[in-house]
């Protein structure tokens, strides 16, 4: 099994690994590059970590892209584990919040099925 | 134990691994949520899977039950049958989405604030005497794996397989029992570590609390304190007296001070046990002073 830099790239973004990021995007990891799952970093990043999220998105990370099995965003999964400072940077980052997954869900319908109530006031003034 | 599961987990990337297997951020297709999938392969013959094994899972299953809200959910277990000499387990674990160290590293410059210190000890403890109470020593307590949910919640995880001692205790003889690393004081210890630790503030992400920082803290143990057994002689660190512990942690209170100070004891049989840590009045402050705000 032959590790790419993007398998690094994501599961430094995974495990919270700020530097490690911004280290691996230095020596040329693609930030919107797949991992050998198919998900790139800011797919999977630890949604609590903002300075991984800040790192992908200042290196150009797409925040409107879409998983491959449930066609859930960052913003998505962000409000569902209820981050509300990363979901905040993302649509600061251009994130669509009217984007629908493959249950017709928006963000906005996560946060309020998932008791997020934080989450869902910020998303009502988006 | 072989148990089918409907449910699909789909990895979505690598997130540990070691000598006994690989840890994978996964993602329930159906429910949309992260989960943690730990595979380890085992050796299998015509009996099936190995009791040490089977004892394993059946320990974490019985932990299950109880729905400790400080330790991380096992969700399920899954074997697969790669071939007649090996099989797969797989343990499906809720994925919480930020550890220690990160919300450390996001606390503001001034540091967090005593209550919330106060709370997050008083959870981490929480766990840790769960754990304590059925027989399981965690040995690796660090913040990458104490867990912090969005609604401040901690969840100590990777207290996995493969750690549990109480299944071949047996036959461990006593001077391996009596040792430190197979006793319950190794997580207070490094609990103790990680109370400092909160208390620290502009913390760089290279500073470690190791054992010779720790050494600043309580000074260097006499001759007598130091074990006789270790390769590590007492004459390979610099002789210093015990820093006042104001000094490294300026920040906390009297009843902080003598607690961390129990948990960071050398001698491990003296050091504080988790339940004791919990009853002390550090804790019992915080109750006195919410009721009086009531």
């Amino acid at each position: 099994l032959i590790m790419t830099l993007e398998d690094d790239l994501t599961t430094a973004a995974a495990t919270g690994n700020a530097a490690a990021v911004e280290y691996l995007l230095e020596t040329g990891a693609h930030v919107n590059g797949l991992n050998r799952f198919g998900r790139t970093a800011l797919q999977v990043m630890m949604m609590g970590s903002l300075s991984v999220a800040q790192t992908l998105l200042k290196h150009g990370a797409d925040p409107n892209v879409r998983d491959r099995s449930t066609g859930a965003t960052p913003l998505h999964d962000a409000v569902r584990t209820g981050f509300v400072d990363t979901a905040r940077l993302l649509i600061e980052f251009q994130a669509d919040p009217n984007l629908r997954d493959n249950k017709n869900l928006r963000p906005i319908d996560i946060a309020k099925l998932g008791g997020h109530e934080e989450v869902f006031a910020f998303l009502e003034t988006e | 134990m072989a148990q089918t599961s409907s449910i699909h987990y789909e990895p979505v990337a690598e997130i540990g691994g070691g000598a006994y297997g690989t840890v994978y951020k996964a993602r329930n297709t159906e429910s949309g949520q992260f989960v943690a999938l730990k595979s380890v392969r085992v050796q299998t013959d015509q009996n099936g899977l190995p009791i040490s094994t089977v004892r394993e899972v059946a320990l974490l299953r019985r932990l299950e039950q109880f729905d400790h809200p400080n330790v991380v959910r096992l969700m399920d277990v899954c074997a697969t049958q790669r071939s007649d000499q090996e099989t797969k387990v797989t343990l499906v674990f809720e994925h919480v989405d930020q550890d220690l160290k990160t919300y450390l590293e996001k606390a503001p410059p001034a540091g967090l604030s005593q209550e919330c210190i106060k709370d997050m000890m008083k959870q981490l403890l929480c766990g840790l005497v769960f754990l304590h109470s059925n027989c399981v020593i965690h040995r690796d307590l660090k913040p990458e794996n104490i867990l912090v949910t969005s609604q401040g919640q901690i969840k100590l995880a990777d207290f996995g397989l493969a750690r549990i001692y109480s299944l071949t205790l047996w036959y461990r003889p006593p001077e391996v029992l009596l040792q430190s690393s197979y006793a319950s004081p190794v997580d207070v210890w490094s609990t103790g570590c990680i109370f400092a630790e909160m208390f620290r503030r502009n913390r760089c992400t290279n500073c470690v609390p190791s054992f010779p920082t720790c050494l600043s803290v309580i000074g260097l143990p006499s001759e007598e304190e130091w074990p006789s057994n270790v390769t590590l002689s007492r004459k390979t660190f610099r002789p210093v007296p015990p820093r006042p512990i104001t000094e490294v942690v300026p920040e906390i209170d009297s009843q902080g001070v003598q607690l961390l100070l129990k948990m960071l004891t050398f001698d491990p049989f003296e050091r504080i046990s988790a339940v004791n840590a919990l009853e002390h009045q550090y804790f019992k402050d915080e109750e006195t002073a919410t009721e009086t705000t009531k």
